[in-house]
């Protein structure tokens, strides 16, 4: 029975990276008309009549249905899972966002506290007050019992994983590239760190490289992966200020440390409903507490 | 207990919200969807008997958007999360009526409404255990106390489309005005069988609030135009003051 169940998941495995290789949908429409259609394979079918026979192009390899199923298998050898809407394992928090991404590759493992996650997200060129308050907000979070979740970029996001760990807590990254490829060069030990010790997530292929377009779509991931957004340090142009907005368009609260306002972006974002400015990490606990109260009742 | 108040509660999902067009053209004159402006209504409404004085979706949602996530998310999704979409929607529905309800009831032609009640979900079975919605009106404070569960399934009708033995009503409402609810205007299907049971009990006046009127983005109004286009092209700020029969 159960090896019947593992065969029949990994076809719909398999449907679900044809589906993602052939780019007939948006990347963030797939997983809604999956979950329509009560399948990849139902969907692939009815987007693609050849779709058995097809070859479909992964990491410039042309691989048939089948081939991809031994993809499946080849990943898991790897050290690289594969998660699907269509599985119980996925985010809970990220299966609640409209742009939902159809799979996750994984190595490490997810857990049921993943769901007390929130992203703490920055610049690269972060000052030392922007360090100092990473590190901060990172273990204030860590030790109200949340997943503090980044990007494994350079400054914020580094800082806020590597004070995690240090205070003994959860950190899960969600990084812009391939599960294969380490960017920055410099991070490849910690990325191997948290994939022993807790989880790296990617939507990308393995070998997909860092481009332009792939950041924003993992700052969507990251924003739904989390229950908030805590952004430390940021300018106009920063990743974390598009991350704002995905949350915000999510319906996940925004949290902008207060020294942000000395920018016109976060000045603007302040007015906004599901907006909180802040002092410090104790603060957004306070909010979260609030935000996600499992009693939760309205007041005029 | 913790409380979260109306205002910052129904700003949740206020990126995702669009205002619903009053009737004109271009807009259906029953269910506010867009539509080729040489008709007044949708094909769908002029296809379907009108048991309702007036239908007020609150804001547009988009198929497969974020409003419609948490629209399937607060009764289907995981049992984690429902409640924090329970109370985002039940917000959207109080500050929308404390507002609202004068336009709504003018339009349908009455001083107020008597009764508020939901459309039932489903088959009568399954209408007992999803109780998600008459959960979220019963929270919003300017309903709640004139909330009466009077709608049932009969289990009769199948699919989606507009039956007059869908529902049957468990009191009379004689020369009564009843507010119906339901979380999402589709086709209208079950609002106007709704309807239907709510009239042939005897209510006056029934007027609907939607949360969400669906929109398939992919759907051509006229040969250069879709839903999709028309909706991008509405004020992205949410206005609470203002109703699609205001």
């Amino acid at each position: 029975m159960f090896a019947v169940r593992s065969l029949m998941s990994s076809r719909e495995t398999a449907a679900m990276l044809a589906l993602t290789a052939r780019r007939v949908l948006p990347w963030n429409r797939i997983a809604g008309e999956v979950e329509e259609r009560g399948g990849a394979l139902a969907l692939l079918e009815q987007l693609d009549r050849e779709a058995q026979t097809r070859l479909f192009d992964v990491d410039d390899q042309q691989l048939t249905l089948d081939e991809l199923e031994d993809l499946v298998h080849a990943y898991e050898a790897e050290g690289i899972g594969l998660v699907t809407v269509l599985d119980d394992a996925y985010p809970v928090n990220l299966r609640t966002v409209h742009d939902r991404p159809p799979l996750l590759f994984v190595r490490g493992a997810l857990a049921e506290d993943d769901q007390r996650s929130v992203a703490v997200v920055g610049t690269r060129s972060a000052s030392d007050r922007g360090l100092r308050q990473a590190r901060s907000v990172a273990c204030d979070l860590a030790a109200a019992g949340y997943v503090v979740v980044s990007g494994l970029a350079a400054g914020i996001d580094t800082a806020a994983h590597t004070a995690t760990l240090e205070a003994g807590g959860r950190t899960v990254t969600v990084i812009g590239t391939g599960l294969r490829v380490a960017f920055p060069a410099e991070n490849a030990p910690l990325q191997e760190r948290l994939g022993r010790e807790a989880a790296v997530l990617s939507q990308f292929w393995p070998a997909q490289g860092p481009r332009k377009w792939t950041f924003p779509q993992r700052n969507a991931v990251m924003s739904g992966f989390a229950r908030a957004t805590v952004v430390v340090e940021a300018s106009r142009t920063s990743g974390a200020r598009m991350q704002a907005r995905l949350a915000l368009e999510h319906g996940r609260p925004v949290f902008l440390l207060r020294s942000l306002l000395e920018h016109d972006w976060a000045q603007a974002y302040e007015r906004r409903p599901g907006v909180y400015v802040v002092e410090e990490g104790a603060e957004v606990v306070d909010h979260l507490e609030r935000l996600y109260a499992e009693q939760l009742t309205l007041a005029p | 207990m913790t409380r979260l108040t109306v205002t910052e509660a129904s700003a949740t999902y206020e990126a995702a919200m669009r205002n619903v067009r009053p009737a004109g053209p271009g807009v259906c004159a029953r269910c506010h969807t867009f539509i080729d402006p040489s008709y007044a209504v949708c094909l769908t409404c002029s296809r379907q008997a009108n048991t309702l004085d007036v239908v007020t979706p609150i804001t547009y949602s988009e198929h497969l958007g974020q409003l419609h996530t948490a629209l399937r998310n607060y009764k289907d999704g995981p049992v984690s999360v429902q409640r924090y979409a329970m109370v985002r929607l039940a917000a959207i529905l109080w500050r929308f009526v404390a507002t609202h309800e004068p336009c709504i009831a003018r339009a349908a032609g009455v001083q107020r409404f008597d009764v508020v009640t939901s459309v039932p979900s489903g088959a009568p079975a399954r209408d007992e255990e999803r109780r998600n919605l008459r959960t979220i009106v019963g929270w919003c404070e300017p309903l709640g106390d004139r909330f009466s569960r009077v709608l049932r399934s009969t289990g009769s009708a199948v699919g989606r489309s507009y039956d007059e033995h869908r529902y049957v009503v468990t009191d009379r409402l004689d020369g009564r005005s009843v507010l119906l609810i339901d979380d999402t205007w589709a086709s209208g299907g079950h609002a106007q069988s709704a309807g239907h049971a709510l009239r042939r009990a005897g209510a006056n006046a029934v007027a609907l609030i939607a949360i969400g009127r669906h929109v398939q983005p992919g759907w051509r109004i006229t040969e250069d135009e879709t839903s999709g286009e028309r909706l991008a092209a509405l004020p992205r700020r949410f206005d609470w003051a203002t109703c699609c029969v205001h």
